[in-house]
């Protein structure tokens, strides 16, 4: 489970595609993002899905994209089943499910390739609000600490006799009690005491804060979204000129 | 009682927590686990209630596989008080944390209110029973979460860093708890730094480094050992220092150390 929780989250690796501007990331996990969205055959989701996994190991993160993938079939699995039961047809209940798993892949190639910090100057570029910046990166930024908060009750609950794995639907979820519990008052707890750090460390004293780095695009960074941006042109124009069955 | 034999333990990613560990914990014993952050300490005890299981060689019980039982399970024989108590308190009433366990564990309600009276007036907690365990001290969440265990009246109980955040009194009433755990036989691991609570325990000293066990036995002895320590970054006891001091300095013939515990009390006495 815990290796499944990490597909997600950021970690530091020496790839050529960690090494981009990350609105370059940005503008391809945009991309995939649309043409799966726009997709309407089972091949042309299969065919982002590849792309997805070929960018993923370029970025050295074949691993955690497969862990994001296994994280979210079981929601892709209840799409399928949704759709299946309410007469939407077997090839299509497939497809809705497949387009889940090339959409969740396609955001979270960014996320997985972009640190907290390359995250909030993207933020602060594209102009959104500097509170909104900070909320959200913050919220990023503490997900690991709060998966490892969430495993470390576990541990404790565990300890005392809780068997997590035992019993019916009702009482698993009845067992989830002892865990969410702690581990929300833990990250109220934390995010006040985040607050009074903040404050005391005069975050909002001045209301244009000066930055250290600043976002540059390389010429690497322009071929790269030259090229992504022919690559999107290229599958609009499948999409629309080429018929294939569904 | 709790038997590593060849133990290796590798985390998920890679990083080699703990290496061919080969120990023996009698019953009854106090062991106290030191090493420098990262030495293997907190991965070592969680294998002893199956939270973790070996990557090589075996972890037994009394005489049972860890790795045929689940943590639940050993826990009924297994107890461990974690370091942060805000990573298990969350019921609405100190008396519903506490019965958690012994519901859990099925024990008959008669024996649960016995148990749960016993614990609460043990730790001092009586006048909180109805109370959210949230509205504790961090000193009474600590002894909190210790009745929790005790509760369920375990024959390992294991403490990770006890002490931390603890003043000077909590820690003399918690070496008081630990030496009653000992007269009623109960086996107590504890995984700390703090060697001056350790100390006056006189326990079982296992020294750990990188994974490995670098050393294990009596404190008395162990504590002597400057170079041993050093390398496991781990600090002599105040007592230890001053007596070698001491001793190098031919002030007074102490044979050992509690003797001269008892001429610096003296000494400050007058």
């Amino acid at each position: 489970m815990h290796w499944v929780a990490g597909g997600f989250v950021f970690r530091r690796v020496e790839s050529p595609f960690h090494k981009l501007d990350p609105r370059t990331k940005l503008l391809i996990s945009l991309e995939f993002f649309a043409i799966s969205l726009l997709a309407f055959a089972i091949i042309q989701v299969a065919i982002v899905l590849a792309s997805v996994l070929f960018v993923a190991v370029y970025a050295k993160s074949l691993k955690r994209i497969g862990r994001t993938i296994l994280m979210s079939a079981g929601f892709a699995g209840f799409i399928f089943a949704i759709n299946l039961l309410f007469g939407v047809g077997l090839v299509s209940s497939l497809l809705y499910a497949l387009r889940f798993l090339a959409i969740v892949s396609s955001t979270s190639i960014f996320f997985v390739t972009t640190s907290p910090d390359e995250l909030e100057h993207t933020m602060k570029w594209l102009g959104v609000p500097r509170d909104i910046v900070f909320a959200f990166v913050t919220a990023v930024r503490f997900i690991p600490v709060i998966m490892l908060d969430a495993f470390q009750i576990m541990d404790a609950q565990k300890s005392r006799g809780l068997e997590l794995e035992k019993g019916n639907f009702v009482k698993r979820i009845r067992n989830m009690v002892p865990i969410l519990v702690p581990l929300v008052v833990n990250s109220v707890v934390r995010s006040g005491e985040l607050a009074e750090a903040m404050e005391s460390r005069a975050y909002g004293a001045t209301p244009k804060p000066t930055s250290l780095y600043k976002l540059r695009l390389s010429r690497k960074d322009k071929s790269v979204m030259l090229v992504s941006l022919l690559f999107f042109a290229a599958v609009l124009y499948i999409y629309l000129r080429v018929k294939v069955p569904v | 009682m709790i038997n590593f034999s060849n133990v290796d333990f590798t985390h998920q990613n890679g990083v080699v927590a703990l290496r061919a560990i080969n120990l023996t914990i009698d019953r009854g014993e106090i062991v106290a686990v030191v090493g420098e952050n990262g030495a293997g300490k907190t991965t070592l005890v969680r294998h002893m209630n199956g939270l973790l299981k070996p990557s090589r060689g075996i972890v037994t019980v009394d005489g049972v596989d860890t790795r045929r039982r689940s943590t639940a399970q050993l826990s009924r024989k297994v107890g461990i008080a974690f370091q942060n108590p805000d990573h298990q308190l969350f019921s609405d009433t100190l008396e519903n944390e506490i019965i958690f366990a012994l519901k859990n564990f099925g024990f008959p309600e008669e024996t649960i209110r016995q148990r749960l009276d016993w614990a609460l007036n043990f730790f001092g907690l009586e006048q909180y029973t109805k109370d959210s365990p949230l509205i504790l001290s961090g000193g009474e969440k600590k002894r909190l979460t210790l009745a929790c265990i005790l509760a369920w009246d375990p024959d390992v109980i294991i403490l990770d860093e006890p002490t931390v955040g603890q003043d000077a009194i909590q820690k003399e009433r918690l070496a008081e708890v630990v030496k009653m755990f000992k007269s009623v036989g109960k086996t107590v691991v504890i995984v700390s730094h703090d060697v001056e609570f350790i100390w006056p325990l006189q326990p079982r000293l296992v020294i750990m480094s990188a994974g490995r066990v670098v050393g294990d036995g009596p404190a008395r002895d162990l504590m002597r050992d400057r170079g041993l320590l050093e390398s496991a970054r781990v600090t002599q006891p105040q007592l230890v220092q001053i007596h070698a001091e001491l001793k190098a300095s031919n002030s007074h013939p102490f044979v050992d150390t509690l003797e001269a515990r008892k001429y610096i009390t003296d000494m400050v006495k007058r």
